[in-house]
């Protein structure tokens, strides 16, 4: 992946700021993190849900905005379950196959508050529930764009879960983490790219869900006037973070 | 046209909700006409890459079809495909009733509408929530949307507060920002409640078997993700080969729509979602949706397809531009129209969608004024299209007998039209001011001098007064032929007159070949091309004799049937392919020929005279001309002063004039505000057509204001010689 040209990451500031999202370039973790804590503090926010990144993991965001006392709640499937085992016994992780099941609903159980059984729908039909009562609840949700297209000013995220797009719409703030690397020029350009990650994998599959958002939801649907904020979040941030081999 | 055409556009027309709205959405329209065209700055090109993309998958749609089915497949997604609404609808109901599903939450999508899939599933007791605030406000209305777009672009924000105050059981103040928070809380609770969610597809795309529903509130996202299940209702006319072809329509997609670059959410669904974080769960699903079902429907577009002179209209985008800038869309809104697809477009999709019978109310309604097919996303060439469902429907089912007569007999032969012009000019006496105009005619005729006055037609037509000058003199200047066209003849001899003089002193050579007939735009519009293919024979022979330079015209309506629909309907009719085309090369507006024949002209030294221009429909758009008029002008000294949609038809197009005076009026009305506000004593303009309507506009309201054609301006005074 070639590093994004200056042009290029201003005109994506620049598109992204026309319609209607604040970008902030943070030279580091540490200006990431603080930003982001202001914004949650700025609103009041106690909880927060995040959808699966690298970058957060990697400028510990988490642990940042734990410590300041907001409730963080990892949304990612996997990300969840790990995040429930920490400080237990039994990690799925580390577990056996054979036992993962029962390692999974025992985790699941005790964050729904329910004996869930060690079979697979039960299990998902659990944490989709708690999960959805989460994000329900949320004030921020925190993504990280997989890339970003500078002739609109577009971010875009790509999963297979849901999750990335529940955490982006639900929530009263929307905070975008995007790794400069990840901006390329034209949506074209983002086509292409979407083409060669799936290149070379095992499982060739088209992302269940592709999203494209560009600035802030908007109706016009109200006579008088378009209006911002229609029944997506408030506010969309989005924190280029200049890390070089960011989150490959 | 129709009594309940008629009807309902009174309806419309005396609705004072409706006018309210229409009113106040016009004035916040006008800052973005500007801020529209300057987001698009290569519209042309990209247009041009739409047209292309949908014509190659219309072409290969067969193909597309099979290939979308085979990897949306291959995604876990199910495919459905529907004949008709019936088994669309049916498919729905049966998997909702499998599923034990109560609620459902539906995003936005002319699809459902089109076969009316909301109120087949609530008629089976099955509560259906529309997610889109503008198409929640016409549910809880319980009407039809009024535009593809904005659904309640028809309601004033006192009419929605009352609704929302009803659906939500607490008073709302007609306030946008507390109607908007009202209806974002009483949404986000159905979303969690949904057992199933509805959407439609804006592109879908046959590589990878994706769909795509584009919001800007976000309701998208949501419906299609909250609930278990989630079904794409999707038009065959959607799909398209690539990723890169879908790129293509979204680059234009939401300028033509909301003036927006980009909309705020594309959601790209490939298959339902999936987690392989829990072992064993791979089949199950993730967070967003468990199921996708994915409804592929004909319902009619097949047809069209196979019909080759209609398949373009299967490019349409939905994106409603040609909506926000029709003239009569602007006087009544999309209910008027009586189907689910409104505007121009919505003529020809509702012939196809939902019956040939039911498009011809809508076709009369056309004005043939062209804006539409200038701002199509996909270059459709919607005001062809409708000429074309006329004469259709015409052949299937014949003209009405008067018109019959009129078109048949009458305009057909000349002589029997100046026989009618001179019994029309004795019948008209007992009903003429001093001042040779008509301001009032007596019943069934009433309605055409309720928005306009009428000129007298004087009794000495335009031929008896040009009567000297049937060929030219035999000399080094230009020879200029004038076909005069039905208007200048019987109506406005002078300005005949005044045409000859100019020309004149502008050193050519005019003449008025003694052959000329009607154009037969009258019979045109209406669908009668046999008239038509008549008169243009009439008239290319005519328009030989002493064999002309040019031809000039004061009649943009005339000049673009000579210039571009005599080469077409005669394209194949052998030799008068050639002949039609010489005299297409020779037609010239008055404007526009003067410029040519004096390229060095000199500018005049100013009159400090003030004039406003208005541009005729055919001129500006039909033949392009629209900077010329505004030089001659300025050479002869005069001050432009221009009106805000100087470009808008004035209500005189089509046969909207003579069928429904009442919605003429309306459009002539705001033309007529516009003229106005400009503060000019002169508006010129370089159509006869448009002199008419705008001078009898004007007279009703007993204005000072004058209206002149260019060669009336520049000829001054002309001796009258009737």
């Amino acid at each position: 992946m070639s590093a994004a040209t200056r042009e290029v990451i201003e005109r994506f500031t620049a598109e992204a700021r026309m319609a209607g999202a604040a970008v902030y370039e943070a030279s580091g973790a540490g200006e990431a993190n603080e930003y982001i804590l202001k914004l949650a503090q700025k609103h009041q926010a106690r909880r927060v849900v995040t959808a699966k990144s690298a970058l957060a993991k990697e400028i510990g965001l988490r642990d940042c905005l734990t410590r300041a006392g907001l409730e963080v709640t990892e949304t990612d499937l996997g990300d969840w379950l790990g995040q429930l085992a920490e400080g237990k016994a039994t990690n799925p992780a580390e577990t056996a196959n054979s036992q993962k099941l029962e390692a999974i609903a025992a985790l699941v159980s005790s964050a729904a508050g329910e004996k869930v059984a060690a079979e697979p729908p039960a299990i998902l039909q659990a944490a989709r529930r708690a999960l959805r009562q989460s994000y329900l609840a949320a004030d921020m949700g925190i993504t990280e764009a997989d890339m970003a297209i500078a002739e609109t000013g577009t971010v875009v995220m790509l999963c297979d879960e849901g999750s990335s797009r529940l955490v982006s719409v639900l929530p009263l703030v929307h905070v975008t983490l995007l790794n400069s690397e990840g901006i390329v020029p034209t949506l074209d350009a983002a086509v292409a790219r979407l083409r060669s990650l799936g290149q070379g994998k095992s499982d060739s599959r088209w992302p269940s869900y592709i999203t494209y958002l560009t600035g802030r939801n908007t109706t016009g649907d109200i006579p008088g006037a378009l209006m911002a904020r229609a029944q997506g979040p408030a506010e969309e941030h989005i924190v280029l973070v200049n890390q070089a081999g960011g989150n490959q | 046209m129709s009594r309940g055409m008629r009807k309902r556009l009174h309806q419309a027309l005396t609705d004072q909700n409706l006018q309210t709205a229409l009113q106040r959405r016009r004035l916040m329209g006008r800052p973005f006409k500007h801020l529209a065209a300057a987001r698009a700055p290569d519209f042309e090109l990209l247009s041009r890459e739409i047209h292309r993309v949908k014509e190659e998958a219309m072409a290969n749609l067969p193909q597309l079809i099979a290939q979308f089915k085979a990897e949306a497949a291959k995604s876990g997604a199910h495919i459905f495909e529907a004949k008709d609404a019936r088994l669309a609808n049916d498919y729905v109901l049966n998997l909702a009733q499998q599923h034990n599903v109560k609620h459902i939450v539906k995003s936005k999508s002319m699809m459902t509408e089109e076969i009316e899939l909301r109120e087949h599933l609530e008629k089976h007791g099955i509560e259906v929530k529309e997610t889109d605030i503008g198409e929640w406000i016409v549910q809880l209305a319980g009407e039809r949307p009024a535009h593809i777009v904005g659904p309640a672009m028809h309601k004033t924000v006192e009419q929605i507060a009352e609704l929302f105050s009803r659906a939500t059981g607490q008073k709302l103040e007609p306030d946008p920002q507390v109607l908007l928070n009202a209806s974002r809380q009483a949404l986000r609770q159905s979303y969690i409640a949904a057992d199933m969610g509805i959407s439609g597809a804006n592109i879908a795309i046959a590589e990878t078997g994706t769909i795509t529903v584009l919001t800007n509130e976000g309701n998208g996202c949501m419906s299609t993700t909250l609930p278990p299940l989630h079904v794409a209702v999707v038009g065959y006319e959607k799909i398209v080969s690539s990723w890169e072809d879908a790129m293509a329509i979204i680059r234009l997609l939401s300028r033509s729509t909301m003036a927006m670059k980009m909309p705020v959410y594309i959601s790209y669904i490939t298959g339902p979602s999936r987690t392989s974080a829990i072992p064993g769960a791979a089949q199950l699903g993730g967070l967003g949706s468990t199921e996708v079902h994915i409804v592929l429907v004909d319902n009619g577009r097949m047809v069209m397809r196979e019909s080759a002179d209609f398949t373009e209209a299967l490019y349409c985008l939905r994106c409603g531009a040609c909506l926000n800038i029709c003239p009569v869309f602007g006087s009544v809104a999309g209910q008027t129209y009586g189907y689910i697809y409104q505007g121009g477009i919505g003529t020809i999709l509702t012939a196809f969608l939902h019956g040939m019978d039911k498009a011809e109310d809508l076709a009369s309604l056309c004005l043939g004024c062209m804006a539409c097919q200038q701002v199509c996303p996909a270059r459709i060439d919607i005001p062809r299209l409708i000429k074309r469902l006329k004469a259709e429907l015409v052949a299937r089912k014949g003209l009405p007998l008067s018109r019959r007569v009129a078109y048949g007999s009458i305009l057909k032969y000349p002589g029997r039209l100046d026989q009618a012009a001179k019994l029309g000019s004795y019948l008209q006496r007992p009903f003429v001011d001093k001042d040779a105009v008509i301001r009032k005619l007596p019943y069934p005729l009433n309605s055409l001098t309720g928005a306009i006055s009428l000129p007298a037609l004087p009794a000495n037509s335009l031929k008896n007064r040009l009567k000297d000058c049937s060929s030219p003199n035999s000399g080094a200047r230009p020879k200029v032929a004038f076909y005069a066209g039905c208007v200048a003849e019987y109506a406005y001899p002078d300005l005949g007159e005044a045409v000859m003089k100019v020309m004149r002193g502008y050193g050519a050579e005019p003449y008025y070949p003694r052959g000329q007939a009607c154009c037969g735009a009258p019979a045109l519009y209406a669908g009668d091309v046999k008239t038509v293919i008549s008169l243009a024979r009439m008239n290319i022979t005519a328009l030989e004799e002493g064999e002309p330079d040019y031809v000039v015209t004061v009649c943009p309506g005339c000049a673009l049937l000579l210039q571009k629909e005599y080469p077409e309907l005669l394209g194949n009719k052998l030799g008068w392919s050639e002949r039609a085309n010489r005299l297409a090369s020779k037609v010239r507006d008055f404007s526009q020929l003067i410029l040519e024949l004096t390229p060095s002209g000199q500018t005049k030294s100013p009159l400090n005279r003030k004039v406003t221009y208005h541009d005729p429909c055919h001129l500006k758009r039909g033949l392009g001309v629209h900077s010329e008029p505004r030089q001659l002008l300025a050479r002869e000294g005069f001050e432009l002063v221009e009106m805000f949609d100087a470009d808008v038809c004035c209500g005189f197009g089509g046969q909207v004039v003579l069928d429904y005076p009442e919605l003429s009026q309306s459009i002539l009305k705001r033309k007529l505000d516009e003229i106005e506000t400009t503060g000019v004593d002169t508006v010129v303009t370089n159509c006869v057509a448009c002199v008419l309507q705008l001078r009898g506009g004007l007279d009703k309201r007993q204005s000072k204001i004058r209206v002149v054609h260019s060669a009336e301006l520049l000829a001054g005074p002309v001796k009258t010689g009737g």
